[in-house]
């Protein structure tokens, strides 16, 4: 059935509703659990560009160094990790120069620790928008996974520079770059679809996110090699979904050893599991945000 | 038929659990309580002695006509803006379902979404895209945004150094191309100076010759009256009334007779005061509501004092229908000395000449205990109005009164000095 009269429809309402498929809504007290609506997110996707944008454009203003700090912040902790992991306590590094070894660790560190704590938060961080105005509100959390993507390209170009200084070149391995990111970032929107609901009511979990994440960052091959875990306790190591993400990553970017298949492969069934329950428990919470938050 | 509604609302209701936000607040609470209520939309029925729901809107059925103007009125916390806010989708319904037809623009406040440390620039495309606005649309509005906004000067500079005033333009003026098929106004028009408002209003004027189907949530009457055929009157969360403007706007108007302001709080241990009536008088003693500009007002007030108190201070004040408080009479601060009120009784006071604007007008009565101490009782008084031929609220601001005018410059004799009399000549007979 025909839903928009011809005569009122306005030049602009006529291409949104071209674009949407649809404009006007029901209105209903509960959905069934698998109701996702990713359509929804898929038809605000500009303003989820637009809400990524402003973050990007806000986080160095007013700042000297500007952008730089994207990555000042990952070259220190490198620096700092080289001389203390890779100078006093001597910890290996499969063969690789230290620093080139931690580098790449932390450079995908950081994006997803940065990606889960901006889509645990964010939510609350925008709680005026989320009080005041209707938008698909799964479009927080999916921009918070893709902003960070910025300083990561940049620290990826720095990552590449100092390789070639070490005499180390890519090979065909560096087209795994693009799906391991992509499945790190699966990872870290899962983590936000948990996080943000629960820091929506209980604003505690801002405050456990940063030693949460530290914990983590140690639970995971960043400082050290995986090789350096003892055998037998390998498999309990691979249920950090980071482990295979963090191998694979290092696996792509140098070209050297091997892919560790299984240690992926139980990462992303932990990771889709994850990823399925967060946007279910995400959309259960999803209405009372403005109520609670 | 289906195709002239453009919102239909079937039983919609929003229940709050009172005291949820502190409540639920603490994460051990939960943990004690075990993680299924997670799982839960929110709002699961509450144990057994713990604090009850209540009920912020119940039972909302109607439906809207495309290009239908509809007015919500009631007091605070009667859900108006609960109503707005779920047909706004911002929040969802707990029961009922309803349906809308078209583009809806929402301002339940204007300007939500601006970043402070952007420039009006792109808080202009930021704002746009929030409201619904794709970016070649907002790219091809641009100039006539900043233009409606008055502050094309200030385009580049971040918003945190606007005024507030600038601030508001700006965001309204986004607002306004919108082009909404539905419009969903919550006391927007209340701000920024008159001449923007009489923008604003014109900008609603013309959306509705466009068609557009608007709700407008106001306690501003005379705009209720102006831009609306048919009111919503919400009581409590319910709706008492839904009809013709003029029917609806007298029965609110009865109803806030003596009603509880809607800012009082008593607390438990207040000594008890009640009001129990107020009458307005004119200058013959005859009891009326239509105050000629200039004239006296008696106003009659009965009380009872169910628990003495002394020392009162009495006030009573008068507020535009647009909420401006535009005077207080108090006995304190008059001097007169009420020593002890108990019991029932009656205080009467006589206004000077009334030179407020036309327009509506509320009383409001309250009373505090000794000087500026708690006060244990306030309630909304009869409504007036004020009838001048010239002297209205759009033009003439809050009160008038003739001034002592001079044109020195023009009637000097020649010997000032000639500067002051170039000055002199410019200015237009």
């Amino acid at each position: 059935m025909n839903v928009m009269p011809p005569g009122t429809v306005s030049p602009s309402t006529g291409s949104l509703a071209k674009d949407g498929g649809k404009s006007g809504y029901d209105l209903r007290p509960s959905r069934g659990i698998f109701d996702l609506e990713l359509g929804d997110v898929w038809r605000a996707r500009e303003l989820l560009f637009v809400l990524m944008m402003r973050d990007v454009q806000v986080l160095y203003r007013q700042a000297v160094l500007g952008v730089a700090w994207a990555i000042i912040q990952p070259v220190f902790a490198v620096i700092i990790f080289t001389i203390i992991f890779g100078h006093f306590a001597k910890i290996g590094s499969d063969g690789l120069p230290y620093s080139v070894f931690a580098f790449a660790g932390v450079l995908i560190w950081t994006y997803f620790s940065e990606s889960v704590r901006r889509s645990s938060t964010a939510l609350v961080t925008d709680a005026e928008l989320v009080r005041k105005i209707y938008f698909p509100r799964l479009i927080i959390p999916f921009g918070s996974v893709i902003a960070p993507l910025i300083e990561f390209t940049i620290g990826f170009l720095i990552l590449l520079v100092l390789m070639v200084w070490h005499g180390l070149y890519p090979s065909w391995h560096i087209l795994a770059v693009p799906p391991l990111l992509f499945v790190a970032g699966a990872l870290a929107l899962a983590m936000g679809l948990w996080l943000g609901p629960l820091n929506v009511r209980f604003r505690d979990i801002k405050h456990t996110l940063p030693f949460m994440l530290q914990i983590w960052m140690y639970a995971s091959p960043i400082v050290y090699p995986a090789s350096i875990v003892p055998p037998e306790w390998r498999w309990a190591y691979a249920l950090n979904p980071m482990v295979g993400v963090v191998d694979g990553f290092r696996w792509a970017v140098f070209g050297q050893g091997k892919l560790n298949i299984d240690t992926l492969a139980i990462s992303l069934v932990l990771i889709a599991f994850l990823l399925v329950g967060g946007l279910v428990f995400f959309k259960r919470q999803e209405r009372v945000f403005a109520d609670v938050i | 038929m289906k195709n002239d509604i453009a919102i239909r609302a079937r039983g919609l209701g929003k229940r709050y659990r009172r005291g949820q936000r502190n409540k639920s607040n603490s994460f051990r609470e939960v943990l004690v309580d075990g993680a299924k209520s997670l799982f839960g939309p929110g709002a699961t029925p509450s144990a057994p002695g713990s604090s009850p729901d209540f009920w912020a809107l119940r039972n909302a059925t109607f439906d809207i006509a495309r290009g239908e103007n509809v007015g919500i009125i009631g007091l605070n916390g009667a859900g108006k803006s609960t109503l707005l806010k779920i047909l706004s989708r911002i929040t969802t319904p707990t029961e009922g379902t309803g349906r809308v037809e078209g583009r809806l623009g929402a301002l339940l406040e204007v300007g939500t979404g601006f970043h402070q440390e952007l420039t009006g620039r792109e808080n202009v495309f930021l704002y746009g895209s929030i409201l619904g606005m794709q970016r070649e649309e907002i790219a091809r509005k641009f100039d006539a945004i900043v233009d409606f906004s008055e502050i094309s000067d200030f385009i580049d500079t971040p918003v945190k150094r606007y005024s507030s005033g600038m601030y508001v333009r700006l965001a309204f003026s986004v607002a306004a191309h919108l082009d909404p098929d539905i419009l969903l106004l919550d006391e927007v028009l209340a701000v920024g100076d008159f001449t923007f408002q009489r923008k604003c209003i014109d900008f609603a004027h013309d959306l509705e010759r466009k068609g557009a189907t608007i709700l407008f949530v106001s306690h501003n009457m005379f705009s209720i009256k102006s831009m609306c055929q048919r009111v919503i009157y919400l009581k409590r969360g319910e709706i008492v009334f839904d009809g013709p403007t003029d029917e609806g706007l007298k029965l609110y108007e009865t109803d806030c007779r003596l009603a509880v302001a809607p800012w009082f709080h008593p607390e438990p241990d207040m000594p008890v005061v009640d009001i129990t009536d107020i009458e307005l008088f004119g200058e013959d003693g005859e009891r009326k509501q239509m105050f000629n500009f200039g004239e006296r007002m008696t106003i009659r007030v009965r009380y009872d004092a169910k628990d003495p108190i002394t020392d009162p201070d009495v006030r009573i004040g008068i507020n535009r229908s647009d909420e401006v408080h535009c005077s207080t009479f108090s006995s304190v601060a008059d001097g007169i000395g009420l020593s002890l009120l108990s019991g029932p009784g009656e205080i009467e006071l006589t206004t000077p000449p009334i030179k407020l604007v036309s327009d509506l007008y509320t009383l409001t009565i309250s009373v505090r205990e000794k000087k500026y101490g708690r006060m244990v009782v306030a309630r909304l008084g009869e409504t007036f109005h004020v009838r001048h031929p010239v002297f209205a609220s759009n033009a003439f601001g809050v009160f008038n009164e003739p001034a002592e005018w001079n044109s020195l410059a023009l009637l000097q004799t020649n010997s000032r000095d000639d500067i002051q009399l170039s000055i002199a000549k410019k200015q237009p007979a």
